[in-house]
């Protein structure tokens, strides 16, 4: 009996250890200092803010680092430190990056490579080759990839794909054709949303391609608006999409060259049943949704007028509500050119890249009203964010 | 310069003896002057050509490499990078951009000219040195600054710094009248260039020469791909990782045919006519690439031609007149090919650069002190380019330029204005609109020689560089509003002979400079970021310092020296937060030793570039690690029952150093190039 009891005792202990163990060496990217920039707190469930900076084009400079709330510290470069003996790193050109299941996901784009990353210690798990990757969606045994499938600015027309790659293998499995140059995509209800942008077509596409999932086919194609790009799901079986937008050149009295958007860089509502609706003056340079359901994007209300006007939007995912504030007038006027945007759900924070066109960008924090939390500087071009 | 030879002719000492091959020329310029003199032999490679020389004269003395040192080098770029100030932009491999930057005001802002007559690009405005050959070249010599020579265009005027590469007239042996010189170079790569040349010598004195080369390589080669990080435990983990540039093939066609007018009139001319076609591969920048993801597979191919004469006269003991002209026409092809689609076709990009350019100038001599430059030249350039909604752009430029020198006993003052005005049409939204843009460039040189041995010289200018038809006008990018980038330069130099006599010559030089570049055009974000434009937002302060020391013994057929040269630049980004521009290393040098003995020389060269950053943000990340390379040469001469026979063998890199000069663009290792010569 005590012998017994001394077991259950000991094992009881054991297992504890073993616990606590495991809890200590979770993260092997502890050691990884940083700088630090930011008071250390506790965030709901999150320990990190993964950041991508997308790096120069052609420059393989594509860089992952994050955020450590426990300590306020920021790490640049993680994947980098996390894999050395990994030849040229993440890769070139980071275009998106997004959690699912504990590991990133980032699509390389001028790597052609998605990239899978353990989310708790940057240890990279696998590369996937897709060619030409854009943006990443997830249901709930696959991934899915936009890709420009190999088409080249100023050649033929050439049709995009979507790939899907297995979550057990880590290989694409099947592809299916869509529209030029496809960019975001979401999966809602079980449908499977892309947007067509036609970037190096004449003349832009202005179409969502509609596909199903268990027969991984294209059933529609809706007209939305030209050139679009950016997409999230909606809660209700739709999608919001946002445009480009088209630019011009216009000649004042003065005869100065102006350039300036004939077809702002709008937002798209795409329902269940296909309807389209504008979301009325939002403007869209980035976007995020947000598990509070609002989206929040960050645009320039003044683009139609070559003006410059940075103004946060926030959206309600459901009924399209528009609540919007000019970063004007508040700590937030100090981002140079919203790049990316992430807000967490438990406290509001709102999380801006600020890309800087000669040199590495900056990563902002501010508190729901614009604030400023804290600052950080990144890589070249931070522009993709997820809370871990 | 050309007063201080007038003023030593008429006024104060008798000119001294002139050394042979002495790299300073300091005094031997005093014999070329613009209006012929009678020829007056000196070096045995440049019997004739001492007469009307575009860089002979100049009151700014330049660094100048000439024959004998040209010999240790295969290509212009080599020599270029050797000068001080210089940084020469190289994306490696025999077909790789190599363009200058002189002083870090950027590629643009200096003027390459061929015999004085400028080789334009109103599409990007860069000169590839690599479509230029070797074997016409007499010398290459570069303007850190203002070139003031005799009857100068206007145009020679306008750029910030100027490199000069002079062609070299056809040499003839007693009693010939034909030279036929056959060579064949061949070396790493896969390499291969035959070249013959003809010269004639005609019985009123003209002389022709009719030269052809064709060059064939592989490109392929080694390169080492490798990242170390040092963690804070002291531990050191990364890659070292071997590839191989491919698709950096190249094939090209040169023909030149320069015509010159009998030396001993009152009038010079010569025409030259130039032809180059190639095709080569690009192999892009070195990124990661997954899972067969192939390399790029991009083409490009370039048809150049031009005609260029240039003619001076002496019309009295006052006045001398000189006219240029130039018609050149260029046609690039850039191919894209879709790698990941093979069955798909690739996009064609054809660019058509079409151009005229037509130069008067006139210089009076008033009294023995002061000489007047008048100059005018006119230039029309056209880009026609099947994209798109292209702009189609045509620009009319016009150079006016007043320059004066004084010389009075030992001070030497020029003081030049120079107005540009610049007349662009283009078409946007279906209709013909126009843009005009003019600058005021003024100038001033001044030069205190107190000795033969001794002098100091400065120069204050101001230069202004147009933005490029691509700036400008490309589809998407282009931004129709840019000013000129505006570059405003001081410099103080001084000159001192060390040594002269009984076989040793030691010269030392040394500059220091300060240069402000405002207006710098740069791409951005506009208010959508997605659509990049350009902006002239950029502002860069430069502090730089060049030095060359240069020693050589000659006694008979045995020579031996050296010449050191360093550079100091600190070239700042004034945007707040932000170091040395992307590029430019804060040190960098390179030091030559040659030994000349029986027709052979030897010559070692080492080239050392600090460290350099990517971005003006002088962060690690963006390091570039600093690289040294050693190269080294030997030729040979010798004559055989009256022909000439000359070899050369070129080894480069000889160290195998591991090197980028353009971030992400590997230069090659250990090559080689081998060359054999006969002149029948």
């Amino acid at each position: 009996m005590i012998k017994r009891a001394l077991l259950v005792f000991s094992m009881a202990v054991l297992a504890i250890a073993a616990g606590c163990t495991k809890d200590e060496t979770t993260s092997r990217d502890a050691d990884l200092a940083g700088v630090n920039v930011a008071v250390g707190e506790k965030i709901g469930p999150f320990g990190k803010l993964f950041v991508l900076n997308e790096g120069n084009f052609q420059k393989n400079n594509s860089t992952l680092d994050f955020l450590r709330f426990s300590d306020g510290n920021y790490v640049s470069d993680a994947v980098g430190s996390m894999n050395p003996a990994v030849v040229q790193g993440l890769g070139d050109t980071g275009n998106d990056l997004c959690l699912f299941a504990g590991r990133l996901w980032a699509a390389m784009n001028g790597s052609g490579v998605v990239q899978v990353v353990d989310a708790n210690d940057e240890t990279l798990l696998a590369s996937v080759p897709v060619p030409d990757p854009r943006y990443l969606a997830f249901s709930g045994i696959n991934v899915f990839v936009s890709s420009y499938a190999g088409a080249v600015y100023g050649g033929e027309e050439t049709k995009g794909k979507v790939y899907r790659i297995s979550l057990d293998t880590f290989k694409t499995d099947a592809e299916v054709e869509v529209g030029c140059q496809p960019e975001g995509l979401a999966v809602s209800a079980g449908t499977l949303f892309v947007a067509n942008s036609g970037g190096y077509n004449y003349v832009h596409e202005n179409t969502v391609s509609v596909i199903d999932l268990t027969t991984f086919k294209v059933t529609r194609t809706v007209p939305v608006a030209s050139n679009l790009r950016l997409m999230v799901p909606d809660d209700n079986g739709g999608v919001w999409v946002s445009s480009y937008g088209e630019s011009t050149w216009t000649q004042d009295a003065g005869g100065n060259w102006i350039q300036s958007m004939s077809e702002p860089m709008g937002l798209y509502h795409v329902t269940s049943s296909f309807a389209v609706q504008q979301a009325k003056d939002v403007h869209v340079s980035c976007m995020t949704k947000c598990d509070d359901g609002y989206i929040y994007t960050i645009g320039n209300a003044a683009e139609l007028t070559g003006g410059y006007d940075n103004t946060l939007y926030k959206v309600s995912a459901k009924d399209g509500s528009v609540v919007s504030k000019s970063l004007s007038g508040t700590d937030a006027s100090a981002v140079g050119n919203p790049y990316g945007i992430c807000v967490n759900p438990k406290n509001g924070d709102i999380y801006i890249a600020d890309a800087d066109y000669t040199g590495p960008g900056k990563v902002w924090c501010f508190t729901k009203d614009l604030q400023k939390k804290w600052v950080a500087v990144a890589g070249m071009l931070p522009a993709h964010m997820v809370l871990f | 310069m050309l007063l201080s030879a007038i003023l030593s002719l008429l006024l104060l000492s008798p000119v001294p003896e002139v050394q042979k091959d002495q790299p300073a020329p300091v005094v031997r310029q005093a014999q070329h002057l613009p209006e012929c003199n009678p020829e007056r032999s000196e070096g045995s490679d440049t019997l004739k050509a001492a007469r009307v020389s575009s860089t002979a004269g100049s009151l700014i003395v330049p660094q100048r490499i000439e024959s004998h040192e040209l010999r240790s080098v295969t290509s212009i770029s080599e020599a270029v990078r050797r000068f001080a100030g210089v940084q020469l932009r190289d994306y490696g491999g025999i077909g790789g951009l190599k363009t200058v930057n002189v002083r870090s005001l950027g590629s643009e802002h200096t003027g390459v000219f061929i015999d004085g007559i400028q080789i334009d690009n109103a599409q990007n405005m860069q000169v590839d040195l690599g479509r230029f050959g070797l074997e016409d070249i007499r010398s290459v010599s570069l303007f850190s600054g203002q070139k003031v020579s005799p009857l100068q265009s206007a145009k020679e005027y306008s750029s910030a710094s100027a490199l000069y590469l002079e062609s070299a007239e056809p040499v003839f042996k007693d009693g010939s009248r034909n030279n036929t010189i056959v060579s064949l170079g061949a070396g790493s790569f896969g390499t291969w260039s035959p070249r013959l040349s003809l010269e004639h010598l005609f019985k009123d004195g003209k002389s022709l020469r009719i030269g052809c080369e064709a060059v064939a390589t592989a490109g392929k080669y080694r390169f080492h791909v490798s990242d170390y990080r040092l963690y804070p435990d002291g531990t050191v983990a990364g890659y070292d990782t071997t590839m191989i540039r491919r698709n950096g093939d190249l094939r090209s066609a040169r023909f030149d045919a320069r015509l010159y007018s009998s030396p001993d009139s009152r009038s010079s001319w010569n025409l030259h006519a130039h032809f180059y076609d190639s095709e080569r591969g690009l192999p892009g920048p070195v990124y990661k690439r997954e899972g067969g993801y192939p390399l790029s597979e991009d083409r490009q191919s370039d048809l150049d031609a031009f005609l260029q004469g240039r003619l001076s006269l002496r019309l009295s003991d006052v006045w001398s007149f000189a006219a240029r002209s130039k018609l050149s026409f260029s046609h690039l092809e850039y191919v894209d090919v879709p790698e990941l689609r093979p069955e798909l076709p690739a996009a064609h990009f054809n660019y058509l650069n079409h151009s005229a350019y037509l130069s008067a100038a006139a210089m009076a001599r008033l009294g023995n002190h002061l000489r007047l430059n008048f100059a005018q030249d006119l230039q029309y350039d056209y880009l026609d380019a099947d994209l798109m909604d292209f702009a189609y752009p045509g620009r009319l430029s016009s150079w006016s330029c007043a320059s004066a020198m004084y010389g009075l006993r030992t001070v030497e003052l020029s003081a030049t204005m120079l107005f540009l005005d610049v007349h662009d049409t283009f078409l946007s939204g279906g209709e013909r609109s126009s843009a005009r843009r003019n600058v005021l460039m003024p100038s001033f040189v001044a030069r205190w020689k107190p000795s033969e041995r001794f002098s100091v010289d400065g120069f204050v200018k101001r230069s202004y560089r147009m933005p490029t038809f691509n700036d400008l006008y490309y589809t998407t990018v282009g931004s129709k509003t840019l000013d000129p980038e505006d570059a405003f330069q001081t410099d103080l130099g001084a000159r001192w002979t060390a040594l002269s006599g009984s076989g040793h010559t030691l010269q030392f030089n040394a500059d220091i400079y300060r240069n402000i570049l405002k207006n710098k055009i740069i791409a951005v974000p506009t208010s959508n970021q997605f659509r990049w434009s350009m902006y002239n937002i950029g502002k860069v302060s430069v502090l730089g310092a060049d030095l060359v020391a240069d020693y050589a013994f000659r006694e008979g057929r045995l020579a031996l020296g050296g010449t050191a040269r360093y550079t100091y630049q600190s070239a700042r980004d004034m945007t707040e937060g932000r170091g040395q521009i992307p590029y430019i290393p804060l040190h960098s040098g390179s030091a030559n030793l040659f030994g000349e003995a029986g027709g052979w020389r030897m010559d070692v060269t080492i080239f050392m570039t600090g460290e350099r950053y990517t971005t003006s943000a002088n962060l690690p990340a963006y390091r570039i690690a600093p690289w040294q390379t050693i190269d080294a040469a030997l030729s040979k001469s010798l004559s055989s029952r009256g022909h000439d026979y000359s070899f050369k063998l070129c080894l480069r890199n000889i160290l195998d150093e591991q090197y980028e000069i353009v971030d992400n663009y590997p230069m090659p290792g250990f090559n080689f190039l081998l060359k054999v010569e006969a002149t029948l």
